[in-house]
């Protein structure tokens, strides 16, 4: 009780008199909780999306039967007719875009007279029991917004049709459209192939048995597993990306805690009278270290009960940009709900509170060492911590050798872990090193800026050399936030430069086709089968290639299976490969062959290389084959197979191409060539691009898929420079006996201004000299090793120069901006105050 | 010694143009606690170049409030401070600083030098702050007036109080003021040291001709100096010769 009670006048009393710098501190703590937990909400609302509509709609079901292409409809009958008590559910998965609304939403086509008993959730306004599988009937989620007897105009694959609203469905049905098999499989051109079966078992069979028998009756191309595998898959795939996202958050915490570290030195260094008395008074070291400890958590928990409120805010931000990647790259998905759990608050208090107790140790420490008599002076304290600079700098060099060899390893489980542990001993070498880079600079410069800049300039250099300690804080804490930025900055801008490289040679085609329904990175949409054959025709076209592509899962992992002509591909196309061969020569031996070859992100993730041979259920017995090469592939995480298009017709005989490639004549206008495509391809809604349209595309997704980095190192910078001023604030309440004393010696109101903006500009060169080379370093980790381990990607090192320039000088004018309310407060001392106040 | 120190009665301004400091009716009050608080109550009071005068009186009776009216640090409640003839209520926060830059030194009880800086860049600081040149010259001279040139790189915390406070004098002097104002220069000193002191700051007044105007309890020092002012709860209780102040 009574310890408490002092707790309260001792530590948390004061705090009340600092507003500001409580303010500032709670919210640097609060904003490194708020990113954390955004990400995890955010892609916690993504990821969750994966569970379509219709797996909470229908109920249940133990398996799932799929097969590449689709499971064929005498392998569905087949099933139906074991003599075993099995229900099956077929099943039609893919997307439609509600016309004039511009909002593409799940299809799915179940066998609607077998599923209406069974579906869940509010049917009643089901109706039209009699166009059950008329081709117009659909029936609509309830957050659609339609009504029964409503038309919509879908577009579905490269055609659009008119459709009627029968009913609209109940339950957690969402954004969706319910169609019959039938229709269904008519209007996505699936020759009678469903996406799945889903399997119910029924009398006591369980699902080990069941499993045993399909996989017994059933063919080797025809996979059974257990239902939702394809969703753990996917949440595997998202994995590292989340994790990458992840530690990217955890970086304005790690800001947040230097300046934890530095408001409860500055705490520690102020109350060392206070220290002294108390241990006099019969205060342990003890006490003296909870006092401190309690201090920070405090801090912590204060953070944190504004970081969770920031940090719902924030998700809703974060989830537009984390689902519009995952979109992109990964998997087609619609962000969910964000859904803040008594987890997430409990993570977020924890996190609050252990990070801060971790920062103030050190000076909580320190501070339980002081002895009762002891009423050190600062000076000779700084001089304490200016000769063990050395010892800093011998520590420093042995976490960064450990960083080097950290980065050597290998990835641990598909994850950079290593990697991440390399960044973190880079991170603490280079905070280890700060001091001596402070207490080196401000000692060889101030010369240097006494004759450039005068008496202010020589004061501010003391001064920040003077308090080593603190300064080293700053700098660290703003430097640790540029480091992300540069390192950010130079993979996003290596990334970027090497992907637009790659389209230079990937992208040699003049036009580009797709059906105008959007595509997704898990979606291939198809165009009719005779587009290429209208294509070849015209006499503005020299050739015409085509892509094809199956969603496959190769190892438990989500996997893209394409093919293009091969021929054309290697006679125009320029794609490049690992092994620097030519596709001239490397493409002529896929044709006809059971041959493949594979991008980059499938080759790191299962560890192929030219040679080996991949096994793929495409006919009755898996195929092996051939890797002949590896190619460069940017376009997106999951991975290509490709082969020949005969070599694919051969084992799936469907057509429809995904993608059609035009090459025009020499000599053709590519506006007269475009007419021409159009024209040709009139009433059919196919989507054809100019080469210089798709590129524009590529990079805005590419520069949408880093927004949320960007937002989450702003939001590390803000926390940084908010920590700049607030210290600045504390180093001038600390000094204002000398500028008051400067008052007394001549010095104008201005120079005080100057003096405070000058330290508050060495503090800013100094984080950017630190940060800059902290981010080169921690760049290399990102794009030779996290990137490489996470991703597969090789990326090409360059230096942005414009973003870093424009980047690192904004974060230099925001200090210099954080320093105007402190030296603000500097100017308005009355100097006959403070100058008695020792 | 001619005690030029004039206390003029109210309306009677005698003596301005030879005064380098000069109160008339000086009030000044300080809010504490939403009243005001007397600190000086009607002064009159008007100071010669080259003279040496002690204030002294109990804690709290006004004499840092008057070095600080003196030193243009402040404004009076009421009343006029002219120094060298300007008046310093006309004059805005940049006026008053150019005014302590050309005319005034402040020599202080803890010696206040900046812990960051060399003894040499110590007494250069006032001449960097006013823009001057040949800083380091004038720096070097002051040094060596009060003794301390060997001392020019030694950083404070080297230096021994007696050193310290002869710095500060070196400091308060470099820019050649015609009024240093100082506030319990021996107060933190050893009687011998603070002897040492009262010689250098006697000196500075014969040689320099400059004024001194020292506020002190210490009648060792009060007996330096050639003119006492006794203050007493904000006002001027007597004027008297350091012969009086000795005696009990």
């Amino acid at each position: 009780m009574n310890a408490g009670l002092l707790f309260y006048r001792i530590i948390l009393r004061p705090l009340r008199q600092e507003r500001l710098r409580t303010t500032l501190t709670v919210l640097a703590v609060s904003l490194g909780i708020a990113s954390v937990l955004a990400i995890e909400l955010a892609g916690d609302a993504a990821a969750g999306s994966f569970r379509s509509s219709m797996e909470t709609l229908l109920g249940d079901s133990s398996l799932e039967v799929t097969a590449i292409g689709g499971v064929p409809p005498e392998v569905v009958t087949q099933i139906a007719t074991l003599p075993y008590a099995l229900k099956i559910h077929p099943r039609i998965e893919d997307y439609a875009s509600i016309m004039g609304t511009r909002k593409t939403v799940p299809l799915i086509g179940v066998d609607l007279l077998a599923e209406s008993s069974g579906m869940t959730g509010d049917s009643a306004n089901q109706s039209g029991g009699d166009n059950l599988n008329a081709q117009d009937s659909i029936w609509i989620g309830n957050t659609l917004g339609y009504k029964v007897g409503d038309k919509l105009k879908l577009l579905i694959n490269d055609t659009s049709a008119e459709f009627t609203v029968r009913g609209v469905l109940g339950g957690n049905s969402g954004d969706m459209i319910l169609m019959d098999l039938a229709p269904a499989t008519d209007a996505l051109r699936r020759n009678g192939r469903v996406d799945r079966v889903l399997i119910e078992m029924q009398g006591g069979l369980t699902a080990d048995q069941a499993e045993t028998i399909l996989r017994k009756a059933l063919p080797e191309n025809i996979a059974v597993q257990r239902e939702g595998t394809q969703t753990d898959e996917n949440r595997r795939m998202l994995e590292a990306f989340r994790w990458n996202l992840r530690i990217l958050s955890y970086v304005a915490l790690t800001v947040g805690a230097f300046l934890i570290y530095n408001t409860i030195s500055v705490s520690v260094v102020r109350r060392r009278v206070e220290i002294g008395i108390l241990r006099a008074l019969g205060v342990t070291r003890t006490g003296i270290l909870a006092a401190f400890l309690g201090e920070a958590a405090a801090f912590g928990v204060l953070g944190a009960m504004a970081g969770v409120i920031l940090g719902r805010l924030m998700a809703s931000g974060a989830v537009t940009l984390v689902a519009a990647t995952v979109e992109s790259l990964y998997v087609s998905s619609k962000p969910g709900t964000i859904t803040l759990t008594w987890e997430n608050v409990a993570l977020a208090f924890a996190i609050g509170v252990v990070v801060s107790l971790i920062a103030a140790f050190s000076p909580a420490w320190e501070a339980s060492k002081v002895a009762p008599v002891e009423a050190m002076a600062r000076g000779r304290r700084e001089h304490k911590t200016r000769i063990h600079t050395l010892r800093s700098l011998a520590f420093a060099a042995l976490f960064a050798a450990a960083g080097w060899f950290a980065s050597q390893q290998e990835a641990v489980g598909g994850k950079p872990v290593f990697g991440y542990g390399a960044a973190i001993l880079l991170i603490a070498a280079s905070a280890l090193a700060i001091p001596a880079l402070v207490a080196g600079l401000s000692t060889a410069t101030s010369g240097i800026l006494k004759a450039l800049f005068g008496a202010e300039a020589l004061l501010a250099s003391r001064n920040l050399a003077a308090s080593l300690r603190r300064t080293s804080v700053l700098v660290g804490a703003l430097s640790t936030a540029l480091s992300m930025l540069v390192a950010v900055g130079i993979m996003v801008g290596s990334f970027r430069e090497t992907v637009i490289v790659w389209m230079d040679d990937r992208l040699q085609a003049d036009l580009y086709l797709r059906p105008a329904v959007p595509p997704g990175a898990d979606r291939h949409p198809t165009m009719g089968a005779d587009v290429v054959g209208v294509l070849e025709k015209l006499p503005e076209v020299e050739a015409v290639d085509q892509f094809r592509g199956y969603e496959i899962s190769y190892q438990g992992a989500p996997a893209t299976l394409g093919a293009g002509v091969a021929r054309i591909a290697g006679r125009y196309g320029n794609r490049p490969l690992l092994s620097g061969a030519s596709p001239q020569t490397v493409f002529p031996r896929l044709e006809g062959q059971d041959a493949v070859i594979v991008s980059e992100p499938f080759a790191n993730k299962h560890n192929v290389r030219a040679g080996d041979v991949l096994m793929l259920p495409l006919a009755k017995n898996r195929v092996a084959f051939k890797v002949l090469d590896v190619y460069y592939d940017y376009s997106n995480e999951r991975g290509f197979i490709i082969m020949d298009r005969s070599t694919l017709l051969k084992y799936l005989p469907d057509p429809a191409p995904s993608n059609v490639a035009v090459y025009l004549k020499k000599g053709v206008p590519l506006e007269a060539g475009k007419q021409s495509v159009d024209a040709a391809l009139a009433g059919r809604e196919i989507f054809v691009a100019p080469n210089v349209n798709l590129r524009r595309e590529a990079i805005r997704i590419f520069d949408r898929t880093f927004a949320i980095t960007y937002a989450l190192e702003a939001v590390a910078i803000f926390v940084a420079i908010m920590g700049v001023g607030g210290a600045l604030v504390a180093l001038v309440i600390d000094r204002r006996r000398e500028y008051g004393l400067l008052r007394f010696l001549g010095a104008g109101a201005g120079q005080l201004r100057r003096i405070i903006l000058f330290e508050a500009g060495l503090l800013g060169i100094l984080a950017n000299i630190a940060g800059m080379l902290l981010g080169f370093f921690l760049s290399l980790l990102l794009i030779y090793v996290i990137n490489k381990q996470s991703f597969g990607w090789t990326i090409q090192f360059h230096w942005p120069v414009r973003m870093l320039l424009s980047g690192l000088s904004l974060v230099y004018a925001a200090t210099l901006v954080a320093a105007l309310y402190p030296a603000r407060i500097a100017t308005q001392l009355v100097p006959m105050e403070v100058i008695h106040e020792d | 010694m001619t005690v030029a120190l004039l206390v003029f009665p109210p309306g009677s301004i005698e003596n301005g143009a030879m005064s380098i400091v000069r109160l008339e009716h000086v009030s000044k009050d300080y809010i504490t606690e939403g009243a005001p608080v007397p600190a000086l109550r009607d002064v009159n009071l008007a100071f010669g170049h080259g003279e040496f005068i002690a204030l002294i009186g109990r804690s709290g009776c006004g004499k840092s409030t008057l070095l600080n009216l003196a030193g243009a640090m402040d404004f009076p409640t009421s009343g006029t401070v002219s120094l060298d003839g300007v008046v310093t209520s006309n004059l805005n926060d940049s006026g008053l600083t150019q005014l302590r830059r050309e005319k005034i030194g402040f020599i202080f009880q803890s010696f206040q030098l900046l812990p960051t800086l060399s003894v040499a860049e110590n007494v250069e600081l006032p001449l960097m702050l006013s823009g001057a040149s040949g800083v380091g010259e004038k720096a070097k001279e002051k040094l060596s007036w009060v003794e301390m040139d060997s001392f020019a790189s030694r950083m404070p915390y080297q230096l021994s109080g007696g050193q310290m406070q002869r710095v500060a004098i070196a400091r308060a002097l470099v820019h050649e003021p015609g009024l240093l104002l100082a506030d319990e220069p021996t107060g933190n000193l050893d009687n011998a040291t603070g002897e040492l002191i009262l010689a250098l700051l006697r000196r500075i007044v014969k040689e320099k001709k400059t004024t001194l105007i020292l506020a002190t309890h210490s009648t060792e020092a009060a007996a330096a100096a050639d003119t006492v002012v006794r203050l007493s709860d904000g006002r001027v209780q007597e004027i008297t010769h350091p012969a009086k102040v000795l005696t009990p």
